[in-house]
């Protein structure tokens, strides 16, 4: 649950975002942009938190009273190097912030810290990640936790999709590019899983009120609306206009599902709706068109 | 009138409901509090609490009950029973300091032979280490119902006395008490008492967490729980009288009270309770029911959507607001203006900055887009599906308890949303 320290909302005047570059840091960037905030975006070009001076790197671009979000990770993390490698990264953020007293830190984890079976997840639901990917987060959360004396809120979306993702998994983004192009979707078994799905804009505009109530606690970032694959499949190859196969393929895993519980959000943020997936799904698509165009 | 004299000590809702069924037994009854405006109050025929039933008794029984703000009027009484509230926090966690200190005063004023009996809910453990000797000491189970308290007083289905030492025979006093309800009594030592009372509600809240379970996935599956748990009331494992009405979460005060012992017992002494945890997550959930289906089905069709809300106490027939459901929504609700009527909470109970009280069950409908029946009050039955479709502006009702007459609002072309029942989105 989240507790609202601001209870008339009040943006922030200046906002660090640590890994700027990736696909929610550049999303929430030119989000809180658009909305006058003076951002400070820093990408691993800037500071990179793996090198040696990347605290005293960090604590040069904060000021005393900004707001810092932070969003880098090497991801991921599959394997014990990737893993320590975070937990180095985390280590010089929290250096590196500590030294300039923020008003507030907003951290941006997964879901995949909660347990594969934690349906419906809420926010009180049992942190016990099943993945690398799932552990780093868990540690992190706790890494800052123990050592972030400002407010700290940690967001934990679901799956995202949007049109700048750079990456290509499994799901609404390859599903899309696919259609797109006319070449066929492959399922795994036949996309029975279901999955709650985020369009990305919705993310900055979580984080966007995250840091105007200067937030703290935990939230998740999630519809409350999970789609099973070949659905998503279904709806991408609809609204591309081509006539991509969809196809199904020998099932290797067994079905799982992953619903949410969005109860918190609707009390934290009552006048905040998500995007539907139709709807998210059309404007990813357009927007694809607009960057070929 | 000859026979003992049976003191309360706390005219709260548990103690003045047990005072007035103790007296309907043709049994002299002395009712102490020690705040004198509640006993002026209660003598001026005002009674501080609701219960069907419970005013007509109390005038009818009036001779032989008398109330009073004096302790030492209870030195008349040949046992008193400790009857004042036990105060739970948010974790249902009791404070025990106000009981401690009431049962010190009540012991300094009892007659010297009399007995004390413990009636209010106390963790297994408090009673044997009351400094009473024990053949003057009990403990005995409470079954108050908010909203059928005067049902439960005077027609008890048993007695759970809390003794030292069970073997021996109850004092003839309490024992001719005790008869006068007609029901069997079951001495046992004060801790399997104790437990006895807690175990109850762990079993209704069992029920009802099956019912609240159940019900849900009946939504999402297109069952209809009302048509299931009649079937299993015919079973005889389950029972006619089983909790299996669901509802919005477990709320009042005192399941969640008996859950948080368990727990904390359980804890004490590595006992695995893990269900009990289960329980109250279960009910967390199902408590805000009403505020997802409000945030599906109307703000995501209209964001300034106007709402009516129908009920404030947290059951029927009770004043009472403690846990309450439609409390907990209408916190949550503070961007929307609301109108609301309860027959017996006032408007001002409810912590929201928009919120205009309306005279009638009635007005709450006009011009509201939605309807939300949040406490199923009898009277909110009498309401005609066609007055409600002709006073909305919108056309859903969510109406867990399903009070209303679904049938008659779909055909009035109302989306009628209960728990358990299919969703039927728009229908």
């Amino acid at each position: 649950m989240l507790e609202h320290l601001n209870q008339a909302p009040s943006l922030p005047k200046r906002v660090v975002v640590m890994g700027g570059g990736g696909f929610v840091g550049n999303g929430l960037t030119a989000h809180l942009s658009a909305q006058g905030v003076s951002v400070v975006s820093l990408t691993r070009k800037d500071v990179d938190l793996l090198a040696d001076d990347a605290a005293t790197k960090l604590a040069a671009r904060v000021n005393e009273g900004d707001s810092v979000v932070f969003v880098s990770a090497t991801a991921p993390a599959r394997n014990a190097a990737a893993l320590m490698q975070n937990l180095r990264m985390a280590e010089a953020f929290v250096k590196g912030v500590s030294a300039k007293a923020p008003a507030h830190v907003v951290y941006v984890s997964s879901d995949s810290v909660y347990a594969d079976d934690a349906n419906p997840v809420n926010e009180r639901s049992y942190c016990q990640p099943s993945t690398m990917h799932g552990m780093m987060h868990a540690a992190r959360e706790l890494v800052l936790k123990n050592e972030i004396k400002a407010p700290l809120a940690i967001v934990r979306p679901s799956l995202l999709y949007g049109a700048s993702d750079p990456h290509n998994g499994y799901g609404p983004n390859r599903f899309r590019r696919m259609a797109a192009k006319g070449e066929a979707i492959t399922l795994f078994g036949n996309g029975e899983e279901q999955r709650d799905h985020v369009f990305i804009d919705d993310v900055a505009s979580l984080i966007k009120l995250v840091l105007s109530h200067r937030s703290r606690g935990v939230l998740n970032i999630a519809t409350g609306v999970s789609t099973s694959f070949r659905a998503i499949a279904e709806k991408t190859v609809a609204l591309s206009g081509q006539k991509s196969d969809i196809v199904p393929t020998a099932r290797q895993n067994p079905i799982t599902h992953r619903h949410f519980d969005v109860t918190n959000c609707l009390k934290a943020f009552p006048r905040f709706s998500y995007t539907p997936l139709d709807e998210g799904l059309k404007r990813a698509a357009s927007a694809d068109q607009g960057a070929k165009a | 009138m000859s026979g003992p004299v049976v003191g309360f000590a706390g005219l709260t809702h548990l103690g003045l409901v047990s005072a007035v069924g103790t007296a309907s037994k043709g049994i002299r009854v002395v009712g102490y509090d020690g705040d004198s405006e509640r006993v002026r109050n209660i003598n001026a025929g005002m009674l501080p609490v609701v219960e069907p039933d419970l005013d007509d008794m109390a005038r009818e029984f009036a001779g032989n009950l008398s109330f009073t703000d004096k302790l030492a009027d209870l030195a008349q009484c040949e046992m008193v029973y400790i009857s004042t509230d036990v105060p739970t926090d948010d974790r249902g966690q009791s404070d025990l300091s106000g009981i401690a200190k009431s049962i010190e005063s009540v012991i300094a004023a009892l007659n010297p032979n009399a007995l004390l009996i413990i009636l209010c809910q106390v963790p297994p453990g408090f009673t044997r280490k009351l400094p009473l000797p024990a053949e003057r000491l009990y403990y005995q189970v409470e079954t108050l119902v908010f909203g059928r308290a005067v049902e439960r007083a005077t027609k008890p289905e048993r007695f759970i006395i809390g003794c030292a030492d069970p073997s021996q025979p109850l004092p003839a006093s309490y024992a001719k008490v005790l008869g006068a309800f007609g029901c069997p009594l079951l001495p046992m030592l004060y801790e399997s008492a104790e437990l006895a009372k807690i175990a109850i509600n762990c079993c209704l809240v069992a029920s009802v967490t099956v019912a609240n379970t159940l019900a849900e996935l009946s939504e999402r599956i297109g069952a209809d729980w009302s048509e299931i748990a009649p079937a299993l009331k015919l079973d005889r494992r389950i029972g006619a009288y089983s909790y299996l009405a669901p509802g919005l979460g477990i709320a009042g005060g005192n399941l969640e009270r008996d859950l948080a012992t368990v727990l904390r017992l359980s804890e004490q002494c590595g006992s695995e309770a893990s269900v009990i945890a289960a329980y109250l997550t279960n009910s967390k959930h199902r408590r805000d029911w009403a505020l997802r289906m409000v945030h599906r089905e109307v703000f995501s069709r209209k964001p300034d959507a106007k709402l009516g809300l129908l009920g404030l106490a947290y059951k029927e027939n009770t004043h009472s607001t403690k846990n309450s459901p439609s409390l907990a929504l209408i916190e949550n609700l503070h961007p929307w203006p609301i109108t609301v009527y309860d027959p017996v909470v006032p408007a001002s109970a409810a912590a929201h900055p928009k919120v205009t009280a309306v005279p009638s069950a009635l007005d709450v409908a006009r011009g509201a887009d939605a309807l939300i029946v949040m406490t199923p009050w009898p009277q909110f039955r009498e309401l005609r599906a066609a007055d409600i479709a002709a006073a909305m502006a919108g056309n859903i009702v969510i109406d867990p308890f399903g009070v209303l007459d679904g049938p008659a609002l779909r055909a009035a072309g109302i989306a009628h949303f209960v728990l358990g029942k299919p969703e039927r989105a728009g229908a």
